[in-house]
């Protein structure tokens, strides 16, 4: 049933082996690639890219030994975009900073516990990533690279990103292109499968999303985010009614419509480069399908992401995506002078730590008891700390995965979700009196 | 035994027949999916726990992470996928599994396939044949 794949001479030069293993094995998995999506060619890449790192493939089967990457670094081997790191190191996801007081083990295995030195030194990997560096990989260990990387792709461009919550921002926001595809073999090669979001004809929405009330706070972006993902599912919606998404409010969009469903491509008339009218985000077209997300599937949402049978509180976690240089100062704002009662744990890129102790935000939040991490996430370590039960966040995302940690009746966690200021209070007083309004 | 068969695209090659496992909801990996014990893990999912092991696994559409290709990873995994629709999350989940996986039925699977039907999943000639359980 194989479909016929159109390689360049070029691109089966490297199949062949002719440019060495590395390049073969990645040749290989980008073959693959079109053969499972039905793609039937390559795409030079002009944009940037990030993976998982610092494994070469994700797909065990291409990968290959760093002794392998050590030849190709030696002969002056560098990637052909600009490429980023995506999160910490994997598997371990060892925070960047703040690893110290991180009293929690990755994956709840106690032989990863963050806050032992001799682990969190393995756990950064440095030989890998000294290695990636000399090929050109700018560490920024971000789930939000594009908030950080002070580096943007411009609109048409094709790149390789591979995070749920910023896949979007690249289609929709930026006008760039990207499937969910980051590897080593895109970003060493500067090619991907050509298929989904690369294409004009699959960028269009087909859904057609109406609401009730104006969605303007950052609650009700996150929580309209969440419910449209779960109804447009991998199809790509127009979103109107709304207001004009903020930058954190088109991160938390982002992050909602890819945890409740699939959503790589969307439009709001007005806000989105792709979407000047309605009728130029569907491409001329009827839509498909016309949706209410109104004030009943808000609610419904909003109760979802809450999982919880009491009010008290034992830990808030804030960033997620990770918070960005505007979010860390009002952040600062409002704890200036407070005293928690329970631990507060605030993430961001590692880029921006200096930022925020040069702003003075990291003595406002040591003095209120309040701890910063930088690089990962709770839900990418696999744990929240021993003894906390009840978690208060003001992430869909965060909401939804950090539970799948913790299946089991007899260590079961619950989530309190709401405002950044409904975790704020929980962490002033540890108790949680959010609700939706 | 009724049989009935349905045309597909293949996405991984391979022919396998298993005891379907249906989800009607679309699945979410990352953190809602234990590779370890072979099972979804999300809130209020309906298979919340139930194994896939060895199983068809037939669900609507894949939702959330990267961190899909869970259902992939390790010798938990199930026989076989099957599909209503994808994205780049099946098919790179598809590639970590390397077991047969497809998708773009003539008609939706999850019309026809409940979870227990004998499902035959010839990802090398595009269909599938299902056995009904009555």
């Amino acid at each position: 049933m194989a479909h016929t794949i159109f390689l360049t001479d070029e691109e089966k030069r490297l199949l062949d082996g002719g440019d060495g293993l590395v390049a073969q094995k990645c040749m290989q998995y980008l073959v693959e690639v079109c053969q499972v999506s039905g793609a039937e060619r390559l795409i030079d890449l002009d944009g940037t890219g990030d993976f998982h790192s610092p494994m070469t493939s994700m797909a065990a089967h291409y990968e290959f030994p760093i002794e392998e990457l050590e030849k190709i670094v030696a002969q002056g081997a560098h990637f052909k975009i600009p490429t980023f790191a995506n999160k910490a190191p994997f598997y371990a996801q060892a925070p960047i900073h703040g690893w110290e007081k991180c009293n929690l083990c990755a994956q709840q295995d106690p032989a990863q516990c963050q806050s032992d030195p001799e682990f969190h030194k393995i756990a950064m990997r440095d030989e890998w990533y000294e290695l990636y560096r000399k090929m050109g990989m700018l560490t920024s260990h971000s789930c939000a690279n594009y908030m950080h990387a002070t580096y943007l792709p411009t609109i048409g461009q094709h790149c390789s990103w591979n995070e749920s919550s910023a896949v979007p921002y690249c289609n929709a926001v930026l006008g760039a292109r990207s499937n969910i595809d980051g590897s080593f073999a895109t970003c060493y090669l500067g090619k991907a499968a050509y298929y989904d979001m690369h294409i004009t004809e699959n960028r269009y929405a087909t859904v057609l999303v109406k609401t009730e009330r104006l969605i303007k706070s950052d609650i009700e972006w996150d929580v309209f985010g969440f419910a449209v993902g779960e109804d447009a599912g991998v199809h790509v919606p127009v979103l109107t009614g709304t207001g004009k998404p903020t930058t954190t409010q088109f991160m938390k969009l982002n992050s909602a419509m890819n945890t409740g469903g699939a959503v790589r491509m969307y439009h709001i008339p007005g806000s989105t480069p792709e979407a000047p009218t309605l009728e130029a985000a569907l491409g001329g077209k009827q839509p498909k399908r016309e949706t209410m997300v109104g004030e009943r599937e808000l609610k419904k949402a909003y109760d979802t992401l809450n999982y919880r049978t009491g009010d008290d509180v034992d830990m808030v976690y804030l960033g997620c995506p990770h918070l960005t240089v505007v979010d860390l100062m009002l952040l600062a704002r409002k704890l200036e002078g407070k005293k928690l009662r329970i631990p507060l744990w605030i993430m961001t890129a590692p880029w921006l730590y200096e930022v925020a102790r040069s702003q003075g935000y990291l003595k406002i939040y040591e003095d209120a008891g309040a701890h910063v991490l930088t690089g990962t996430c709770l839900a990418a370590m696999g744990a929240v700390p021993d003894g906390v039960k009840r978690l208060a966040v003001d992430s869909a995302k965060q909401s939804y995965y950090i539970t799948g940690c913790y299946p089991d009746d007899d260590n079961r966690l619950e989530v309190c979700y709401g405002t950044t200021d409904d975790c704020i209070d929980s962490a002033v007083t540890g108790k949680w009196r959010g609700e939706w309004r | 035994m009724r049989k009935i068969r349905i045309n597909g695209r293949g996405e991984f090659p391979g022919v396998v027949e298993a005891e379907a496992l249906v989800s009607v909801k679309p699945l979410e990996g990352f953190t809602n999916c234990n590779p370890n014990r072979g099972c979804t893990t999300e809130r209020n999912h309906p298979l919340f726990k139930v194994p896939y092991t060895g199983k068809v696994l037939v669900y609507p559409s894949p939702r959330g992470s990267g961190g899909f290709m869970s259902y992939g990873v390790g010798d938990k995994k199930p026989a076989a996928f099957i599909h209503t629709e994808g994205c780049p999350l099946s098919v790179a989940c598809a590639m970590v599994a390397r077991i047969p996986s497809m998708t773009d039925f003539e008609i939706d699977p999850l019309s026809v396939i409940e979870t227990g039907d004998l499902v035959l999943v010839n990802a090398d000639e595009g269909y599938i044949e299902i056995t009904k359980r009555d």
